[in-house]
């Protein structure tokens, strides 16, 4: 597949493929001794050090980890090796905090750690889309994905973090909104009126969006995002929510299911989960319902039980939900319904587990006459070259383009595809982007927009 | 803080090019951002859908619903694209004067 030629330059005047807040490091020079600080205050006061340490023992830097990497495939630059960029962190642990590293450096060595080693991690901990691919293949068990991420986590203690990232978490954290697209409640209703206007339209149903129902079985958190640029998504999970009579609320308090704190930082990822187990509390709903987000579901997933304070509650995607409903006879989905050539796009954060694969697979070929698979698929999926917070990054656009996206990018031509279907809000921009950079055919909506083709109300 | 000048007076813009302070925009502004957007005319198509984003932007403080957008206005998304090639919210929101999106937009 031919690049085009076309590109757009970075203007960053940071030293850094992503901007920061110049606020957010007043003393810049110091970045080095406040990462040690920083990483030995998360050693002290978490788990990290006892995987730290095994990592530390064990890793072997093989490099089998190079094969499974789509970012280091098509860069062919070997700092983008997983294993040489977790070695990065594990060399800092083993010479400036573990134990006998510690007395080494006192005894015999003058090093200590330099400026240079920190802007290399914080360049390479964001070349990576932490998809953890590599973690299905590393024969010594090494999640390198999770070392990026606490590499993420110990440079945000220090201050460098990407502004996008930050600035989204701070409105959705301390900000009059609430949540990461700054959308005022007054928008979310006008929203939602004109998405039941549009059903109604286009359905001849009367399909509601509840707001601030006490007591339904469901309370459901979209990334917040789909409320500005998903109105087909959000329409047909409200659809299959209404088909099946399942009583579900929005919360006018918090309506955002996206947790950016999965990406570089746990105690925003843990007061993030706090907002959305509160939310779910005060209206007194049974179970959480994540829509169409893949990082959203499984931060949702695998973190309200850790961080709920044991007020935690049962969390479901709604892949799960719209499948189950369907097994039970509760939706009438008109077969072949979509004739297009249509793909499905595993989200990382919800495939790699093998949580989230089958089901919107049988889900589509129940109305879907022809469908086909990219290879590979799956649990093995290559991500769509935006995960990991990449896709909130505008400043990332050429690396995404050119490098991480283009594997992904070939799969999709090479299946003849018309119509690529993922349920992640992150994915959708990313592959929008991919398709109209490498000017493919092809068009990119999430599951629930097919599934509202397909729907008889 | 980068900055943007028009006709001698110089506003502060964001790493994108969005300006910084919503009240500052104004209809040569406008002009101005759109030649950095590969707009190099503002026709009236443009300042149809410029307008309807400020409008409604006055009133909820977010841009409007995409879908919503295209309906109110009667141009489908690839007219949009085609009248702004850097998209509704990297290209028309910025001429449009309104803060650059955050999240997942």
């Amino acid at each position: 597949m031919t690049t085009p030629s076309d590109t757009t330059t970075n203007t960053s005047l940071q030293p850094y493929p992503f901007h920061i807040e110049p606020s957010a490091v007043p003393d810049f020079d110091r970045r080095a001794e406040k990462f040690l600080a920083a990483f030995a205050a998360i050693l002290d006061h978490s788990n990290y050090r006892f995987l730290v340490e095994l990592y530390a023992r064990v890793t072997a830097r093989c490099g089998r980890c190079a094969a499974s990497c789509q970012v280091y495939q098509a860069s062919s630059d070997p700092r983008d090796v997983p294993c040489y960029r977790t070695g990065l962190l594990l060399d800092v642990y083993r010479q400036h905090l573990s134990d006998s590293g510690r007395w080494f450096n006192r005894l015999v060595s003058e090093d200590s750690l330099g400026s240079d080693k920190i802007d290399e991690m914080a360049e390479l901990f964001y070349r990576c889309t932490a998809c953890r691919r590599c973690s299905l293949d590393c024969p010594l068990g090494i999640d390198h994905g999770l070392i990026a991420r606490l590499g993420r986590y110990v440079l945000s203690e220090a201050g460098i973090a990407p502004k996008g990232l930050v600035v989204s978490v701070r409105e959705q954290l301390e900000g009059p909104t609430g949540n990461t697209s700054a959308i005022p409640l007054p928008a979310l209703l006008d929203n939602l009126e004109f998405l039941q206007d549009e059903i109604s339209e286009t359905k001849a149903a009367l399909v509601k969006f509840p707001v601030d129902q006490a007591g339904a079985e469901y309370i459901f958190f979209p990334a917040v995002s789909d409320y500005l640029m998903e109105a087909d998504t959000l329409m047909g999970n409200a659809a299959v929510l209404h088909a099946a009579g399942i009583s579900w609320t929005i919360g006018s308090q918090y309506f955002d299911g996206i947790n950016y704190g999965l990406f570089y930082n746990d105690w925003v990822l843990e007061r993030i989960i706090q907002k959305l187990v509160g939310e779910a509390h005060r209206l007194q709903a049974r179970k959480i319902l994540v829509g169409e987000c893949g990082h959203a579901a499984r931060s949702a997933r695998q973190f309200v039980p850790a961080f709920a304070n044991g007020q935690g509650l049962p969390v479901v995607s709604i892949l799960e939900l719209t499948w189950q409903a369907l097994r039970e006879g509760k939706l009438r989905l008109k077969k072949d319904a979509v004739t297009e050539r249509v793909t499905y796009h595993d989200p990382c954060n919800i495939a790699r587990s093998g949580w989230i694969v089958d089901q919107p697979r049988r889900l589509l070929c129940s109305f879907v006459g022809d469908f086909v698979e990219m290879q590979p698929h799956g649990r093995e999926n290559y991500c769509c070259g935006g995960g990991g917070g990449l896709v909130s990054l505008d400043e990332t656009y050429d690396f995404r383009m050119r490098v991480s996206g283009k594997l992904k990018a070939e799969q999709i031509q090479a299946s003849g595809a018309q119509i690529v279907a993922t349920p992640c809000a992150n994915c959708k921009k990313q592959l929008r982007e991919l398709v109209a950079y490498y000017k493919l055919p092809v068009q990119v909506v999430g599951v629930h927009d097919l599934v509202l083709r397909a729907i008889e109300l | 803080m980068p900055v943007i000048e028009l006709e001698g007076i110089q506003m502060d813009v964001d790493e994108d090019g969005f300006i910084q302070d919503p009240a500052t925009w104004n209809e040569a502004l406008a002009v101005a951002i759109a030649k950095t957007e590969d707009v190099e005319e503002l026709t009236e198509d443009h300042w149809k859908v410029v307008s309807y984003l400020r409008e409604y932007y006055q009133q909820f403080g977010i841009a409007p619903m995409i879908r919503k957008l295209c309906k109110e206005t009667g141009y489908d998304l690839k007219t949009i694209y085609e009248l702004f090639p850097s998209g509704p919210a990297k290209g028309a929101c910025k001429i449009a004067g309104l803060p650059k999106p955050t999240g997942c937009v």
